[in-house]
């Protein structure tokens, strides 16, 4: 009879309480591949990020304009490809006025270019184009809202206020999936003729295309310095270090969440390690007699770790095989239609399912170390003489 | 009834696998207690930047102070409502102000960017809002390039220390004279400085973000709220300070409170099977044990009642550890985006009394949940069969 199969065996002789040790270990396997996808889900769009792409703003603040005209004088700084501004507007529906989704003002071919990972099928573009009201919409947010090609819509402008109306010109996906499928775009054409003439000219901010991604921060340098002699100055980063100034925001959040993972995998430690020993405890007497017979400490200790790492194995494949259904079928297309702007692509990914696997099989031989010990310390006579 | 102290001992008899029970309850406890007293903690900060005696007045349709603008000529309009209470020299107790975020330099970062908020106050501020006092340096005087700062703020942004300034813009240096405390509220997560400094760097001449009136008392808010509105074409909204802030960090504190419940349900689901595992095998190997006690004399009942309260005492004892810990959180301070105005405020852990005492209960609760059908097991113990095993 093999190690592994005694390790099997003696996993299986209390039935009801290794169904108890695994579901527990499912349900936390289950716990912590949620917890580290909301990590990923966040991190990713700043790692994925495109590096040949840099945003200017205003300095001192994101909420101040831009002159448009800085627009057409980012086009000759040496290293830029394309530009394309873009401006916040801010807007509800009347109807669903809790439910947030981005709204913002851009020029439709520009912006197409910049951001090519944004697919609109031609047709619709040239809608949009000619359509001063036209909007186009990701699907996501089209399918949440039931909203239709060709179909009006009137959403109530928060900062610019009053009714303003849309049409659907278009519904765009992406080839990105880390790209946020729940904002509408309009022209920004219909933004500028219709608020207050001292408003008029003004771009929230832009997004540059730049030749070589390795050039992103000096080219952003140098948009700066154009501008610094200006009554407005601008403060130009790359996408992935202004995702990362985000991401800086949130640090208390993604720590908060690092703290409860580790305390999720202590507790998981914790109920190996009890069942271990509970299970060690009870066979005290068994020990005793293998040790009688010829088998040294070192055997022992063989038996009893390797029964924690067939435990640990076991419940991570069961936690896998009813986690990674769960949060890919089930939760990541519910938070990616729900909470889109903060989660656009909620998804397990390959190398969580492989560190959670390694994890649960660890966690089962370390818990078993200290059981493994105290039993192959123990005096053959005493094991004998100990019943229960 | 069966004594405690048998149960506490048999508890002590097992060591390493109460300790780890209690210690697998214990941490389930420390999670729920930390994540409550964060919830708790922000809406103190954002809340209690409230005062239920002021009123703040907002462009209809506006969520927030940043969105919102409003006419200077306003201000006399919404001062003559009735119900602003007067100074003693006669004159209403209002202050027009001027919000807005700035990036700022965050300290001890690699280069990373911050929003602040900045508020452009007139002298009434003040008044108008008398939890805010200075700590430190002195007031800026009206007219000046001088700036207050919140205590949050200091030393965690570039320029933002007493002595030190910064730029609202190019070669219009603020410099900070004063830091002002407000008792945890989110204003000290704020620079103030004067409305007119605010109005001219940043090029909002003729215009205020929102207008916080003093009232004679908060049950004069209903009058005033009409008359604000009565006029459609101002367009205004009058909200009680508090009503306001609670909008502000209802998204931040939902989202603590359903992560916090997502995740307390997964560990307490783990832990309760903990002990019920634990509770499960003290059962089994006590089947004589049990059976004496049965032929002693003692009732079934008594026998469930002493399971329970073996497994209660045991997930007390790891509460209680939980509890230790989740007070020592809060010596820390976290600083966070509030979703609604994308400002970074700083956070603490607010260690109140029925937080503790709830997450303490809810630990020994799953205790004797967990505990529950392990004793409801020993209770239906045979006294013949299990003394003949």
């Amino acid at each position: 009879m093999g190690l592994v199969t005694i390790a099997v065996r003696n996993v299986w002789r209390n039935k009801l309480r290794t169904v108890l040790t695994l579901s527990a270990v499912t349900v936390l396997v289950i716990f912590f591949l949620l917890l580290r996808t909301v990590i990923w889900s966040w991190t990713a769009s700043a790692e994925q990020g495109a590096r040949d792409r840099i945003g200017t703003r205003h300095k001192v603040s994101f909420i101040m304009q831009l002159p448009r005209r800085y627009v057409e004088e980012m086009r000759s700084i040496p290293g830029i490809k394309q530009v394309a501004h873009a401006s916040w507007f801010g807007a509800k529906d009347p109807n669903h006025t809790d439910d947030f989704f981005g709204t913002i003002a851009v020029e439709p071919k520009e912006f197409l270019e910049v951001y090519d990972e944004i697919k609109l099928p031609k047709d619709q573009f040239e809608t949009w184009q000619q359509d001063r009201q036209g909007a186009i919409v990701g699907d996501v947010l089209a399918k949440k809202r039931g909203w239709k090609l060709g179909q009006k819509i009137v959403l109530q402008g928060t900062i610019y206020p009053g009714n303003w109306e849309y049409h659907i010109s278009g519904i765009y996906t992406a080839n990105s999936p880390t790209v946020d499928r729940s904002t509408l775009y309009f022209q920004y054409k219909y933004l500028d003729e219709s608020r207050p003439q001292r408003l008029q000219d003004q771009v929230g901010w832009v997004m540059a295309r730049v030749d070589d991604p390795g050039r992103a921060a000096e080219i952003a340098k140098a948009v700066d310095k154009k501008f610094e002699d200006r009554d407005i100055q601008t403060l130009s980063m790359s996408e992935r270090a202004l995702q990362a100034s985000f991401l800086g925001m949130v640090s208390a959040i993604l720590r908060l969440i690092d703290v409860v993972s580790v305390v999720m995998v202590l507790i998981m430690g914790l109920i190996l390690g009890n069942t271990i020993a509970m299970g060690v405890r009870e066979r005290t007497h068994e020990y005793g007699v293998l040790r009688a017979i010829g088998f040294l400490p070192k055997h022992i200790v063989m038996f009893i770790l390797s029964e924690g790492l067939v435990l640990g194995m076991l419940g991570g494949i069961i936690g896998l095989a009813i986690g990674y259904p769960f949060v890919q079928k089930g939760m990541g297309p519910a938070m990616e239609e729900n909470l889109g702007a903060f989660f656009a692509f909620f998804r397990v990914t390959p190398e969580l399912v492989v560190t959670s696997f390694f994890l649960a099989a660890a966690l089962g031989l370390i818990a078993a170390i200290i059981p493994a010990r105290n039993a192959a310390k123990l005096e053959v006579v005493s094991a004998l003489r100990r019943v229960g | 009834m069966i004594p405690l102290s048998y149960n506490v001992r048999s508890l002590l008899v097992r060591k390493t696998t109460t300790v780890a029970t209690a210690l697998g309850i214990g941490l389930v406890v420390f999670v729920l207690a930390s994540a409550f007293m964060l919830g708790t903690g922000i809406t103190k900060t954002m809340v209690g930047a409230g005062n239920s005696s002021n009123a703040i007045v907002l462009r209809k349709g506006s969520d927030t102070e940043m969105a919102s603008s409003l006419e200077v000529s306003t201000l006399g309009m919404i001062g003559a409502a009735p119900g602003v209470k007067r100074s003693s020299a006669g004159t209403s107790l209002l202050s027009g102000e001027i919000v807005i975020v700035i990036a700022q330099d965050k300290l001890g970062t690699q280069g990373q960017v911050s929003n602040v908020l900045v508020r452009g106050v007139p002298p009434t501020a003040l008044e108008v809002r008398p939890e805010v006092h200075v700590v430190a340096g002195h007031p800026p005087r009206p007219g000046t390039d001088e700036v207050m700062i919140g205590k949050g703020l200091r030393g965690k942004y570039a320029g933002m220390d007493l002595e030190q300034s910064f730029d609202l813009k190019k070669n219009r240096p603020l410099k900070v004279v004063g830091v002002f405390e407000s008792g945890g509220s989110s204003f000290e997560s704020e620079v103030w400085c004067d409305v007119d400094t605010a109005r001219s760097s940043f090029g909002r001449d003729g215009l205020v973000s929102s207008v916080t009136v003093r009232l004679d008392s908060p049950s004069k808010f209903d009058a005033f709220k009409a008359t604000m509105e009565s006029d459609k074409r101002l367009g205004l909204e009058a909200l009680t300070e508090p009503a306001y802030y609670e909008k502000q960090s209802s998204g931040t504190s939902l989202f603590i409170k359903i992560m916090g419940g997502v995740i307390v349900f997964f560990l307490s689901g783990g832990a309760m099977i903990g002990a019920l595992i634990t509770m499960l095998a003290a059962v089994s190997q006590r089947q004589r044990e049990v059976g004496t006690l049965r032929a002693l004399g003692f009732s079934r009942f008594s026998i469930l009642t002493s399971f329970l309260l073996e497994s209660a005492v045991l997930s007390l004892a790891g509460g209680l550890l939980g509890i230790a810990c989740a007070l020592c959180m809060s010596f820390v301070k976290l600083s966070m985006m509030n979703f609604a105005t994308w400002q970074e405020v700083t956070f603490s852990f607010d260690p109140n009394p029925a937080v503790l005492v709830g997450s303490l209960v809810f630990g020994g609760f799953m205790g004797i949940l967990g505990g529950f059908y392990p004793a409801l097991r020993a209770a239906s113990v045979s006294p013949i069969e299990a003394m003949r095993d």
